[in-house]
């Protein structure tokens, strides 16, 4: 066992973990946020997808121990002080980016990190800025409706469909 | 849940390699540990000790100065070399080649060193580092040794590199910088994928370097060839180097049709 200690969401955590844990089982089993999924568990399907020190990773390739002192961010650390949504989850839920919901967390901080990097996405580079994380409910289509609405870019007669969905 | 072991950060140099050492083929290096975890995971690598490289400074450097050329520490992820105003501006291909390496998260783990360590054939950097002509440098407590890359990887997955021993950095010469080209590699959907076949081209000056991927045992370079080479000429010579094989992914004639056809649309690029 190892000690330990590392910023979640701006809070302080300090545990004994086990050299071989990673750092997803210690997120969902050591401190109790299981927000973040564990799919493939080999890096392929960004379930998984949390923020370390500001870059988006597959935290089952990383060990519990590697992220000592880092500064993590996971999706329980996305909605404000007071429960409120932020915009992209808003726009997932307006716009049903939302099926089984096993892909949303990973899916939303993979959308942060890319509006981060590019604020204002054209449709094939939110396709490609998603390509790391499996969605195999929505076809995509919805999620990427959302990016182009929370990034003020869906034309008028988009928005009016969406009335009827 | 993986397999006990222990976890060691050595943060000097001389600590790092008594420890590795110390535990001879009991350890397993870690530096991004996108390859190392999934092996781990999957039972193919059972290591009793797991040495973290990331502790060590010096290993994390990423340098260019004219005489030297490109240095790549272990450490150096995909993102950092992606970012890097020099590579840039004197490694086209090899920012080409990165910017095709797994997916964004993977690339903020992975590292440079670690694509060529895993002696993959289907290793994004692998080709393009060949056409540049890269070295790399093994260091272990006996002292450092240095060898150009096509001598390091040995066949699928099998490099020369012993226990207690590491890659600690990547040298790209300044030989090729200014020189243009492009990497193409082949994937079966327009998502991440391993490379299915992959072909990198080089002109610089009065010549042309082409190194070929996932073609056969070992990442494949192509005698140099005069920049007014014919493509058949380029195709001959690639066709008696790779020996591609049928598998999950592909057939062996389409890999050997891609290999051409890629040969046709670079050749097309770099006279452009």
């Amino acid at each position: 066992m190892k000690s330990i200690q590392v910023r979640i969401n701006g809070d302080l955590y300090e545990r004994e973990v086990r050299e071989s844990k990673t750092l997803l089982h210690f997120l969902r089993e050591d401190v109790g946020l299981t927000g973040t999924k564990e799919g493939c568990g080999a890096g392929e399907c960004g379930a998984c997808t949390i923020f370390m020190n500001g870059q988006t990773v597959n935290s089952c390739l990383v060990l519990a121990v590697e992220a000592d002192g880092a500064e993590l961010q996971t999706i329980e650390g996305e909605a404000g002080p007071n429960g409120e949504l932020s915009p992209v989850q808003e726009a997932f839920a307006r716009h049903h980016a939302v099926q089984c919901g096993f892909c949303t967390p990973g899916m939303v901080m993979t959308v942060r990190d890319l509006l981060q990097r590019n604020p204002r996405p054209t449709r094939e580079q939110i396709i490609h800025g998603i390509e790391s994380n499996f969605c195999r409910c929505t076809g995509y289509q919805q999620i990427v409706e959302a990016v182009l609405d929370v990034t003020g870019q869906l034309s008028d007669t988009e928005q009016e469909g969406l009335k009827y969905v | 849940m993986l397999h006990d072991f222990s976890y060691a950060a050595p943060t000097a140099r001389e600590e790092l390699f008594s420890t590795l050492a110390r535990h001879g083929k009991t350890a397993e290096v870690l530096s991004g540990g996108t390859d190392l975890l999934v092996n781990i995971r999957a039972g193919i690598s059972t290591p009793l000790h797991v040495v973290d490289l990331k502790g060590v400074a010096e290993l994390a450097e990423l340098g260019f100065d004219a005489t030297e050329g490109l240095s790549i520490g272990a450490c150096v992820t995909v993102t950092r070399l992606l970012d890097d105003a020099s590579v840039r501006k004197n490694y086209p291909l090899l920012i080409r080649a990165a910017s095709e390496l797994a997916t964004h998260q993977l690339r903020n783990r992975a590292t440079i060193v670690g694509n060529i360590v895993t002696a993959s054939p289907c290793g994004d950097m692998s080709s393009p580092l060949l056409c540049y002509g890269a070295d790399v440098e093994m260091a272990s407590a006996a002292g450092t040794r240095r060898l150009p890359l096509q001598e390091f990887i040995t066949g699928v997955k099998q490099t020369v590199i012993q226990p207690g021993e590491i890659v600690q950095r990547i040298i790209v010469p300044t030989t090729f910088c200014g020189g243009t080209g492009n990497y193409l590699k082949l994937k079966r959907i327009k998502g991440h994928d391993l490379g299915v076949v992959a072909v990198a081209m080089l002109r610089y000056g009065k010549k042309i370097r082409v190194a070929i991927g996932s073609a056969a045992p070992t990442p494949v370079l192509l005698p140099e060839f005069p920049s007014d080479a014919t493509a058949e000429t380029i195709k001959e010579a690639a066709r008696a180097a790779i020996s591609p094989i049928d598998d999950v992914r592909c057939t062996r004639e389409y890999r050997s049709f891609m290999v051409e056809e890629f040969i046709d649309r670079l050749l097309k690029e770099v006279r452009a």
